[in-house]
């Protein structure tokens, strides 16, 4: 079945949640996963779906125009043939708390780090806290660490680069327990 | 010896709350050996509780004494309880769970780090023991179990608890 990523934008209020899915659940649509939050001032909407009767946005972008005079940016992605999937990810997880006064770079340095050593970022949040004279940084990011990869190490890349950002970073693995 | 089918998510078994084992009779003495044969047959578990075996009953097996990461704490081995009640608890541990019964989902659960524990054991003998860390959780998950209650009425987000009280 083909499935689509739907990601709908707007200034947050009540109502946006039901007045989207009221769309999907009329069109006979699914909702395989999805992610919604505010950001900001927005409310930000990214949701997986499909319809067994729909293969191409065409057949269903109009239905969302009501959206759109609303205020609310939609956009749709066709996914290509199980990109529905979510990856069997193995390793050990990781969480990884970055506070700080507010400076430039603070997420490009450690993704880099991570990216670098091909480990994967599963979740990440950032938010701007604190008083307007004095913001602080907030990230906070889980990441898989691959089979030759120790936490010991990833707190040592974290260590030096808390020295370098002049920033608070913590590491701690996330124990996954199967009951 | 009896492995047994361990039920999945949405059998309405799962919700509810079990009774305790009045008469420990043959009955309850086959239900802790099929809990114990079902849990070592699946391999990764550490723990099962009656109502996953569609059996009603207050009963749950838990050991973590064969897992990478339990192995390496202090632990009471295998553990058979009947009628098990959590009588004190302190501290707080975030873990990130994963249910036989709810496959495919894992999430982030809060944990009391320390317990003591108090049943019945395979003997009939009365047990009080405290467990910390990894073998507390596992305790712990276990006896919601018996209440009707699974990982998934205690998950929480920690980003999500962290940026709520940040926001004004």
């Amino acid at each position: 079945m083909q499935h689509f990523a739907l990601t709908i934008i707007g200034r947050d209020r009540p109502g946006i949640v039901s007045q989207v899915t009221k769309i999907l659940f009329q069109g006979g649509f699914n909702i395989a996963d999805s992610s919604c939050s505010i950001l900001g001032g927005q409310f930000s909407m990214i949701l997986i779906i499909s319809n067994p009767a729909i293969s191409t946005t065409e057949e269903f972008s109009d239905t969302f125009k009501p959206l759109e005079e609303s205020n609310l940016s939609v956009y749709i992605r066709t996914l290509k043939p199980g990109g529905e999937i979510r990856p069997e990810l193995e390793g050990e997880l990781c969480m990884i708390s970055v506070y700080g006064a507010d400076k430039p770079g603070i997420v490009y340095q450690v993704a880099k780090e991570l990216g670098d050593r091909n480990i994967n970022i599963t979740d990440l949040n950032t938010k701007l806290v604190g008083e307007k004279q004095t913001p602080v940084y907030v990230m906070m990011l889980e990441a898989m660490l691959p089979e030759n990869t120790e936490i010991e190490e990833v707190e040592i890349w974290m260590k030096e680069l808390k020295q370098r950002l002049q920033v608070d970073i913590s590491v701690r693995s996330l124990v996954v327990m199967e009951l | 010896m009896a492995v047994r089918e361990v039920l999945i998510y949405p059998d309405s078994r799962l919700k509810e709350n079990c009774a305790p084992i009045v008469s420990f009779d043959e009955s309850a003495e086959q239900l802790l050996q099929d809990l114990v044969d079902t849990m070592v047959d699946a391999g990764h578990s550490v723990g099962i509780a009656a109502p996953q075996l569609g059996d009603l009953r207050r009963a749950a097996v838990v050991d973590v004494s064969k897992s990478k990461l339990g192995k390496k704490q202090e632990n009471h081995g295998l553990l058979q309880m009947v009628n098990p009640e959590i009588i004190e608890k302190e501290g707080s541990q975030i873990v990130r769970e994963g249910c036989m019964s709810v496959p495919e989902y894992t999430g982030n659960v809060t944990r009391y780090e320390s317990i003591v524990v108090q049943f019945l054991d395979q003997n009939q003998q009365l047990q009080v023991i405290r467990s910390e860390g990894f073998e507390a959780i596992a305790i712990q998950h276990e006896l919601d179990h018996l209440d009707g209650f699974l990982f998934l009425d205690r998950v929480s987000s920690l980003k999500t608890d962290l940026f709520r009280r940040k926001q004004k």
